[in-house]
């Protein structure tokens, strides 16, 4: 029951923000939905906290560890997307880029979005996980194509048909996971609930179970923005309005990474870590060398922080393929870093956006100048993302590639080299990139000052997030990060 | 229960035949419409197959799953697309980037594909499978194949459901179909899914002035 409520609340949020007659109260009912959404996942994680598991509804419910981190990802960046939404996408309706109409609809799609990540992580039945994980491609087209030109028109129609394509390939893992759960659980109907098939997954058809991985890795990867399938990832993240990127490269990446991590638990007790492990690893170490070449030319900045998503999910993938004790544990971290810096990022670029109207970084000249309080956030942020000490990404980062080297096996070893020189050269794209912007004198005359009280907040809010995490990790969070590692381990 | 299944497998193995069949279709002609129609009776097979493994199997609930076949991917689906093609003015020639002999050949290759390499998974699985299921997934791959080599928008919708019926005929030759409830949801995003594209459809023609998909190339390093 508790997890039910959990889910109505974003769904009575999106209706609510639809059927108000007046204009200026959406933005109050989004924030405040979002932040008993955020209240109410500290509960449950107390809960978990005491009882490691929580089921519902005949086992159509399952939340544990694993879950609850990724919701509460989810909450967190979701309060601060609602927080920063209110001043960005009214500052969009002053000047009349969109209409009152159509800011509803944005609530109400944001939310119906937030409900899909939501019932990704907190749903038992592999297949509904399939049908939710759909559904967040299915809420979040018309957000990509929101301002309705040319190139979000492009950018949504790469983005459904991508993502649609891909998932429909982990369909058919799916198909093959149930056909061999059938073979061992019989003919009851909830063949496909992962608490069942954990239990029994290690008498499955290894065959099918390999196949069945192969799939959901390029189907749910696809969506996760691991390279090669990372071709939509760019134009989507960049097109959105700023908040829905944060979301989208915050949560919605680390929701499919979820999806792959149950089927990876699965498939590692049924023909052993070592199949599963060494695909994730190719593909996250095929993401941060593809992301790296990108970050170093780009003219976008928005598309400079996409890329920047496709080198961390490859980071956390790298991380569970290892499978250490260290890089799982610093994995999980990571989607938890990556998501509050990433949106922060996000957001920064907003206001920069909203400031100077451009996305291209070589007309954008004295952030620091015209967007005090943007331009200092930015560039801690962008010191953070890179992995610089003493901030969390680093802290994360050490953590996998210090398993990396750990392993002693020679190919692991290779894999953590080449990773620290695309890592390297990373750094030194951003760098270069992010502090052209930051620094210098504004070209044209720009007045000063920030955008707007809510996005100031938003930004101090997540702000909180990246420097508490680089100094101390609440005990709360290292217990919910040492169950997950026992989950992975399938202890 | 299974001596029945094998019987009247022979009905089931002509139906996925035909389905491939139709598919193929989509490979080989140019107009727009034949292939619509192509997708419906493909649709029609699709739910006359599961209607058989209900009758034969005696699982209740595929029944139910017909007849939401029946209605969406044969009626409304195929009417949603007719009535965009209508509504839009699209010219009923489709491009391809590749021509129709070389894109037939290929075809075949990605059949024989799919049969190697179920060949593991099927040897030693019963009857009613050994002929499904590798049909099941060439239909998925072909499905891919068109929405790679043809242009146009409207083929790539088709191409899409298309590897969705491959899927939904691979849950049910292998083990009847999934759970209700993720039937009930399939159903769901792929008429969703159908609609936003055919939405979109309608955008992208107003402002890039034709469907084809050559002329999304803005968004470029």
């Amino acid at each position: 029951m508790i997890i039910l409520l959990f889910l109505i609340i974003p769904i009575i949020t999106a209706i609510a923000c639809v059927f108000t007659k007046k204009h200026g109260i959406s933005k109050y009912i989004s924030i405040a939905g979002s932040f008993i959404a955020l209240v109410y996942n500290i509960y449950l994680n107390y809960n978990i906290y005491t009882y490691k598991t929580l089921q519902g509804f005949n086992n159509f419910f399952y939340v544990d560890a694993l879950t609850i981190l990724t919701t509460q990802i989810v909450t967190i960046v979701a309060f601060a997307a609602a927080l920063y939404s209110a001043g960005y996408m009214e500052t969009e309706l002053r000047w009349g880029k969109i209409s009152e109409k159509k800011l509803q609809w944005y609530y109400f799609l944001m939310h119906m979005f937030i409900f899909t990540m939501l019932l990704v992580c907190v749903i038992n039945n592999l297949g509904v996980m399939w049908v939710a994980i759909e559904g967040t491609t299915l809420a979040t087209t018309f957000l990509v194509g929101f301002y309705n030109r040319k190139q979000h028109q492009e950018a949504a129609w790469k983005y459904i048909i991508i993502c649609t394509v891909g998932i429909t390939l982990a369909l058919f893992g799916v198909i093959l996971t149930y056909h061999s759960a059938k073979g061992v659980l019989g003919e009851i109907g909830y063949a496909l609930n992962w608490s069942d098939l954990r239990t029994v997954a290690d008498k499955f058809e290894p065959h099918l179970m390999k196949l069945a991985f192969l799939f959901v890795l390029v189907g749910y990867g696809t969506k996760a923005g691991l390279a090669p399938m990372h071709t939509w990832l760019p134009d989507a993240h960049s097109q959105a309005p700023s908040p829905i990127s944060a979301l989208f490269s915050g949560v919605l990446i680390n929701c499919s990474m979820y999806g792959i991590i149950r089927y990876h638990i699965l498939t590692s007790k049924c023909v052993g870590s070592d199949y599963s492990c060494t695909l994730l690893m190719i593909f996250g170490l095929i993401s941060v060398i593809v992301s790296m070449p990108f970050i170093l030319i780009q003219k976008d900045y928005k598309r400079l922080l996409a890329f920047s998503s496709v080198e961390h999910i490859g980071f956390v993938a790298l991380g569970i393929g290892f499978g250490g004790m260290y890089s799982v544990y610093g994995a999980e971290l990571h989607t938890f870093n990556h998501a509050v810096t990433k949106a922060l990022l996000f957001f920064c670029a907003g206001n920069l956006f909203l400031k100077y109207e451009t996305t291209e970084m070589e007309n954008i000249k004295g952030a620091i100048k015209t967007l005090p309080v943007t331009g200092t956030i930015l560039a801690i942020a962008v010191f953070a993302i890179t992995g610089t000490p003493p901030f969390n990404i680093f802290v994360s980062e050490f953590l996998i590639l210090a398993d990396g080297f750990r392993s002693g096996n020679l190919f692991t070893i290779i894999f953590t080299c080449i990773v620290i020189v695309c890592v390297t050269l990373i750094f030194v794209g951003f760098i270069y990139n992010m502090f052209r912007m930051i620094f210098g004198t504004p070209t044209r005359d720009i007045p000063k000052g920030e955008t707007s009280k809510f996005t100031t907040a938003a930004m101090l809010f997540l702000l909180f997030f990246v420097l508490i995490i680089s100094f101390y990790i609440p005990p709360l969070l290292r217990e919910v990060l040492r169950n997950i590692y026992d989950i992975i381990r399938n202890v | 229960m299974t001596q029945q299944i094998i019987v009247n497998s022979r009905a089931i193995d002509i139906l996925a035949v035909l389905m491939l069949m139709t598919t193929i279709v989509l490979i080989g002609t140019s107009r727009l419409r034949t292939c619509i129609w192509a997708y419906a009776c493909r649709s029609f097979m699709l739910t006359l197959a599961s209607g058989l493994i209900a009758y034969f199997s005696g699982i209740h609930h595929i029944y139910i799953t017909t007849g939401i076949s029946l209605a969406l991917k044969v009626i409304v689906i195929p009417g949603f697309l007719f009535y965009i093609v209508k509504k839009n003015n699209i010219k009923k020639e489709v491009g391809s980037y590749m021509n129709y002999t070389l894109a037939l050949i290929l075809a075949c290759g990605i059949i024989l594909i799919a049969y190697y390499s179920t060949q593991n998974i099927i040897q030693f699985e019963n009857i009613f499978m050994r002929h499904c299921l590798p049909i099941a997934l060439s239909i998925t791959l072909l499905g891919f194949f068109v929405m790679i080599i043809r242009k146009q928008a409207i083929i790539q919708i088709i191409g899409l459901i298309t590897m969705e019926d491959g899927m939904f005929f691979a849950a049910l030759s292998t083990s009847y179909g999934m759970p209700l409830i993720v039937e009930l949801g399939l159903f769901f995003d792929i008429l969703v899914s159908v609609i936003i594209m055919g939405i979109y459809v309608y955008r992208i023609k107003e402002s890039f002035d034709g469907i084809d998909t050559d002329f999304l190339r803005d968004i470029r390093e």
